[in-house]
């Protein structure tokens, strides 16, 4: 058992520091790898490659990195909450919820109402993220089935979507600029401020996530054996809630909708570790959502080269079909039992 | 010693257990016998800390529940209800393991005290060999029994179970009743817990609570309130058929 969890770390990490080096190095400008490194080193001579390098590649893959890593554990989160396995940001609308607060944010800062910048655009995606995180709990309140509260989540993403788009509609092009490219998703583009204020956010609510496994471990047993481990059951429930609208929305802030991660990473990371238990899932999904969104990532900018894909619709590709698996799984579960 | 006085249990402001008080105190157990839906649940509940009481009070040793944190609660009360805890991918160990939690550190790692009073207790409900065994592919009996080494490897003062016989065949019925006479000798746990079988409650328990649309209609000796008179009446089941099955 911790044989196979520290394996399993091993991996991950080796396959992070892999899938890192080589989206920095790929791409239509080949840079050498002792170039690379020497340019990382703060060295390196040839100007291009170093512009090139430090304010388009370096921020894209650390994004990728960080903000998988935020989706994946988001959805854990909430897979975790509602006790069940295809609850994420993105079924659950909270994504779409946090990308309309961000565009009524931009609209507005581009009549001058408020100065912009990256730490205003992740607050906006928080509350966006929450607000459509109430619209759920409210209706989950009154719906058990958990395929219904899914379609109710969808219902709403759908909603908040519309809205956007009517919105972004009766904009000026000049005041959506800065909306335009993440109707898809993408990682492109990330400028190195708004990287750092996302690793802020999402290593700080990390450390939060990682400081309550044991809670969280309670939790997942049911409300009532928490609560006969002497857990408090609505502190944990509040802190779930802030801490995954915060993750998922910082990421739909600055990459737009990107889907299936927080679905499909944490299944795959347990089936890998061959256990639920939080305190190595919460790492190690972290982890296994940067993995994955940096090859998604790859795939996107190298696929149709030289014009890209949207995030989404690769990670769509690898991501909707571990869903079906889940609920196949899930309805086999059923009928065993 | 748990002592509850006046204790009034429900949901949401609605009263379904009235003004309810009793005394049960180590190696003791006291039995809560009603019909579906006389509120033995919600009284339990209510004492495991499920449900805030409506009214009333419950101490611990003399001491008031509201004045204990949750934490310091839930290492002296330990609980057996029945939902069904959802368990994926745990194996037995890791069920009964959950059982020490208000005792481990920040991070819930489990430390060789820890370890020691999980080993004892899946030794005393005869389920060390299902240690490695995935939770869900136990039976019935089976779970049942890791989920006793569970609320006992708490090392608790006071057990609460309710139902815990439902879904057992007899031969797990009584062998869990057994384990459970035994561990509140061995322990000096207070016992109290709901029970559909009556014959076995009479049996084993030291008092017997009759409950009947929320309301205490006797507490006392098995002997006197387990009687065919008392049980047609609290059960009202008519003369001609408690004979013809049950008699």
């Amino acid at each position: 058992m911790k044989k196979r969890i520290i394996l399993s770390f091993a991996l991950l990490l080796t396959l992070l520091l892999f899938f890192t080096a080589v989206s920095i190095s790929a791409g239509s400008a080949d840079i050498s790898l002792t170039e690379l490194i020497k340019i990382l080193l703060g060295g390196g001579s040839d100007e291009t490659a170093v512009m090139i390098l430090l304010k388009i590649r370096l921020p894209r893959t650390l994004a990728a990195v960080i903000l998988g890593g935020a989706l994946a554990l988001s959805g854990y989160m909430l897979q975790t909450y509602f006790h069940n396995p295809i609850a994420g940001p993105f079924v659950l609308g909270i994504s779409s919820g946090a990308r309309l607060a961000v565009a009524l944010t931009l609209i507005l800062s581009a009549r001058g109402a408020i100065m912009l910048n990256s730490a205003i655009m992740a607050f906006a995606a928080f509350v966006g993220a929450l607000a459509a995180m109430s619209a759920v709990l409210l209706m989950s309140s009154k719906i058990h089935s958990m395929s219904l509260l899914v379609v109710c989540g969808v219902m709403i993403g759908y909603i908040c979507t519309a809205i956007t788009d009517i919105i972004v509609n009766f904009a000026d092009d000049s005041d959506i600029v800065n909306l335009r490219g993440w109707s898809i998703g993408t990682f492109s583009g990330m400028k190195n401020d708004s990287v750092i204020v996302c690793a802020i956010i999402v290593f700080a609510a990390l450390t939060a996530v990682f400081c309550m496994s044991k809670p969280i471990s309670a939790y997942q047993l049911g409300e009532s054996y928490a609560v006969d481990m002497g857990v408090n059951v609505k502190a944990v429930r509040i802190a779930m809630i802030l801490l995954s609208s915060l993750l998922s929305g910082c990421v739909a802030a600055f990459a737009g909708p990107v889907s299936f991660v927080g679905i499909a990473v944490p299944f795959l990371v347990k089936m890998l570790l061959g256990t639920a238990k939080p305190i190595v899932m919460i790492p190690a999904t972290f982890l296994g959502g940067g993995v994955f969104c940096i090859i998604s990532d790859m795939i996107a900018r190298t696929a149709a080269a030289p014009s890209e894909l949207g995030i989404s619709t690769v990670t769509a590709v690898l991501g909707a079909p571990v869903v079906l698996i889940i609920m196949l799984r899930k309805n086999k579960d059923k009928e065993n039992a | 010693m748990l002592e509850i006085k006046n204790l009034c249990a429900g949901y949401n402001g609605t009263e379904i257990a009235h003004e309810i008080s009793f005394t049960v105190s180590g190696a003791e157990i006291l039995t809560i016998i009603g019909q579906n839906g006389s509120g033995k649940s919600t009284l339990l509940k209510t004492l495991s800390g499920l449900l805030p009481p409506l009214s009333g009070k419950i101490y611990i040793d003399g001491t008031d529940k509201e004045n204990m944190s949750r934490n310091d609660f839930a290492k002296l009360v330990s609980a057996m209800l029945t939902d069904r805890p959802k368990t994926d991918m745990m194996t037995c160990q890791d069920v009964v393991e959950t059982g020490r939690y208000p005792y481990t550190g920040k991070f819930g790692l489990l430390g060789t005290a820890d370890k020691r009073a999980v080993a004892e207790a899946m030794e005393l409900t005869d389920t060390t060999e299902l240690s490695g065994c995935p939770f869900s592919e136990t039976s019935d009996g089976q779970k049942q029994r890791v989920m006793l080494a569970r609320a006992v490897c708490r090392e608790p003062e006071i057990l609460l179970l309710d139902e815990p016989t439902s879904f057992l065949d007899m031969h797990y019925k009584l062998t869990f009743l057994e384990m459970l006479d035994r561990l509140r000798r061995e322990r000096n746990i207070a016992v109290v817990m709901s029970l559909h079988e009556t014959e076995f409650a009479g049996k084993i328990s030291d008092t017997v609570l009759l409950l009947k649309n929320g309301h205490c209609t006797g507490i006392g000796k098995p002997s006197e309130l387990l009687s065919k008179k008392s049980l047609t009446e609290h059960f009202d089941i008519p003369d001609e058929l408690y004979n013809k099955y049950h008699g």
